[in-house]
């Protein structure tokens, strides 16, 4: 009891002492994680809509993808000092490769139980492969494409903390620098911040999934539609 | 029959006229879908296509609009070779209706009906309108419809909102790929009355794929019979009933008409195709992901070459593989089955009140020829119900 306020105690002191360091963290560790989940995004969407319309390659690429995921991260941040050298490009660049199988294969997995009547229907109708993609196959696998990357913010901002044992910045500094000097307060200064962080963002994504969904979408417009009417009757 | 249009008549083509010039159809494994197929539909009417599954109905509608393309030959479209269009434009002017409905499920009952006319680039004020006619004109309160989700319509309102995004850019000229084949057959009646009704007011040329005779007679000006790629006999309903040309068509009017059907009848006449196939490699979780989207409750493994039948597969036999991760082979079991040689209405009709799930119908060699359903038989003896009737009052 007495070493737990005591904890609580020296949490609080480190808190209110250091918090614009706590910030600058904060800040750098969205930074970095932003910076791969977009990276991720940019390559994984679009190549996981190419392995759809070239299913041969699809076990490689996904494959691939699977080994990143199972080398243990430290060794792999490890590693790509090798490539990188010390600091945030190198842990950008292992982000980047963690988060990669659940963005792919969510977008693959997605696009692809997409049934193919619709699609046939889509393309008797006069749609372009493109038309095609946007607004019907990307649109229906919509949910499974967010859920995907909601998988890969959490590994993202979570694995982000280790970018600080190659050299680079954000919250896992304050939980290295806390593990090395055995001060517990430091640690969750660190840990706190970067789990509120991984929450938030994953609260958002659910919202936006939610917010978009074809229910609550057609909910809106007819709200809308009856305010116009109103509006033209008046 | 052959009649070949020169480019000196082309000006005098209505806009609807569709011409086939010996359309052939091959496909990779030269498997002939369509053999030298000669057809004029005029502008304004409506043809049925019929004849027995794999009879290349259904190709020759697809080759109209370019989701096939023919092997040889010409279709011309209001006197234009369709082969020399853009095929998104040229689909773009062509209604498209299928048996799946296929209306894109995130989509509003207002969006899929404009879809069309967007691609279009119609102006919004000027789709709203058009949807609100639309849905006025198949008696669904705008109001109340336009902003629903596809999931929210019974089977038969689907149908007939996709039968009006199909209108919804005023084609000339609509295909229908057994559009109320997957419908109950009250729902079926219904719209095939209201298609009939559309028909008379806007005459758009329609070309209409079925397997059910029934269908066909009712609502064509002209009924085509299909078999094995060729043309077999056409003619207005009252022809084909008179004079069917070739034993085939007697046989295929006669048994689909039922007067004189018995419990002792093969089960030809009841054979159709099946909703979904699942072919044996395919992974369990993929095919389930595919039953569960189209509410299927068992689904047939065919091969892919040579059609031979590998099973039936049950919706908790597919989930309980997918989480193995095995492939839908491992799912399907052979035991419900009847041979078209041997199978009876009686048996087809004792299997089916022991258990609802279709029944595959195979030959003696083992090769897939569809299966019969519960509603097949209704449809049948609702159709034997309505000939005592009509029969009865026309003596």
């Amino acid at each position: 009891m007495i070493q737990q306020s005591s904890l609580l105690v020296l949490f609080i002191k480190y808190v209110a002492r250091y918090y614009p360091r706590i910030l600058r963290l904060t800040f750098q560790h969205l930074t970095i994680s932003a910076i791969a989940l977009a990276l991720t995004l940019v390559v994984c969407v679009p190549l996981g809509i190419y392995i759809t319309r070239k299913e041969k390659l699809a076990p490689y690429v996904i494959g691939l993808a699977n080994v990143f995921q199972t080398i243990p991260s430290l060794a792999l941040l490890g590693f790509l000092i090798l490539i990188f050298g010390i600091g945030n490009d190198n842990a950008i660049c292992a982000l980047f490769m963690y988060a990669m199988l659940p963005v792919l294969q969510n977008t693959y997995t997605g696009i692809r139980s997409v049934p193919s009547h619709l699609v046939q229907a889509a393309k008797g109708m006069g749609m372009t492969d493109f038309q095609i993609l946007l607004k019907v196959q990307l649109p229906i696998a919509r949910p499974v494409l967010l859920a995907g990357v909601r998988v890969a913010t959490v590994w993202i901002i979570g694995t982000a903390t280790l970018a600080s044992a190659i050299g680079g910045g954000g919250l896992g500094k304050l939980i290295f620098s806390g593990l090395a000097s055995i001060r517990y307060e430091i640690i969750l200064a660190g840990a706190i911040p970067a789990t509120i962080i991984a929450l938030l963002a994953d609260q958002c994504l659910k919202f936006l999934q939610d917010y978009y969904s074809p229910r609550n979408r057609a909910k809106r417009m007819a709200k809308k539609a009856e305010k116009l009417g109103v509006d033209l009757s008046e | 029959m052959t009649q070949i249009v020169s480019p000196e008549n082309e000006s005098d083509l209505d806009k609807g006229m569709v011409i086939f010039q010996d359309v052939r159809k091959v496909y990779d494994d030269s498997i002939v879908a369509v053999e030298n197929l000669n057809l004029i539909i005029n502008k304004g009417e409506l043809v049925s296509l019929i004849g027995p599954s794999g009879c290349g109905k259904t190709t020759t509608l697809k080759i109209v609009n370019r989701l096939e393309e023919c092997t040889s030959g010409k279709i011309l479209i209001g006197g234009m070779d369709i082969m020399s269009l853009d095929p998104v434009r040229l689909r773009r002017g062509i209604g498209y209706v299928v048996q799946e409905i296929a209306l894109m499920p995130h989509m509003s009952v207002a969006e899929n009906i404009g879809i069309v006319p967007r691609l279009h680039n119609w102006p919004r004020k000027k789709i709203m309108k058009r949807v609100d006619e639309l849905l006025e004109m198949s008696g669904l309160e705008p109001a109340k419809y336009r902003y629903r989700l596809p999931d929210q319509l019974s089977g038969g309102q689907k149908q007939r909102i996709g039968v009006l995004r199909a209108l919804a850019a005023e084609p000339e000229v609509i295909l229908m790929d057994e559009p109320f084949g997957a419908l109950d057959p009250i729902s079926r009646e219904v719209l095939q009355n209201e298609l009939l009704s559309i028909q008379q007011k806007l005459h758009k040329t329609i070309i209409f794929v079925t397997h059910d005779m029934d269908e066909a007679l009712k609502i064509s000006d002209r009924v085509v019979i299909m078999r094995s790629g060729k043309i077999e006999q056409m003619g207005s309903p009252a022809e084909i009933q008179e004079n069917p040309a070739t034993e085939f068509v007697r046989n295929f009017i006669g048994e689909d008409r039922l007067s004189q059907i018995s419990p002792e009848d093969s089960v030809s006449v009841l054979v159709e195709d099946p909703w979904g196939k699942a072919y044996p490699d395919q992974s369990a979780s993929d095919v389930l992901s595919m039953m569960e989207d189209e509410d299927m409750e068992s689904i047939q493994v065919v091969e892919k070459r040579a059609n031979r039948w590998a099973g039936m597969a049950y919706l908790r036999d597919v989930k309980r593989i997918s989480r193995t991760g095995g492939s839908v082979r491992d799912a399907a079991r052979r035991d419900r089955k009847l041979y078209l040689e041997e199978a009876t209405m009686r048996d087809a009709a004792e299997m089916l009140a022991d258990k609802a799930y279709p029944i595959p119908v195979i030959d003696e060699q083992g090769e897939f020829l569809g299966v019969i359903t519960e509603a097949g038989i209704a449809r049948l003896t609702i159709g034997r119900l309505k000939r005592r009737v009509t029969g009865g009052a026309s003596q």
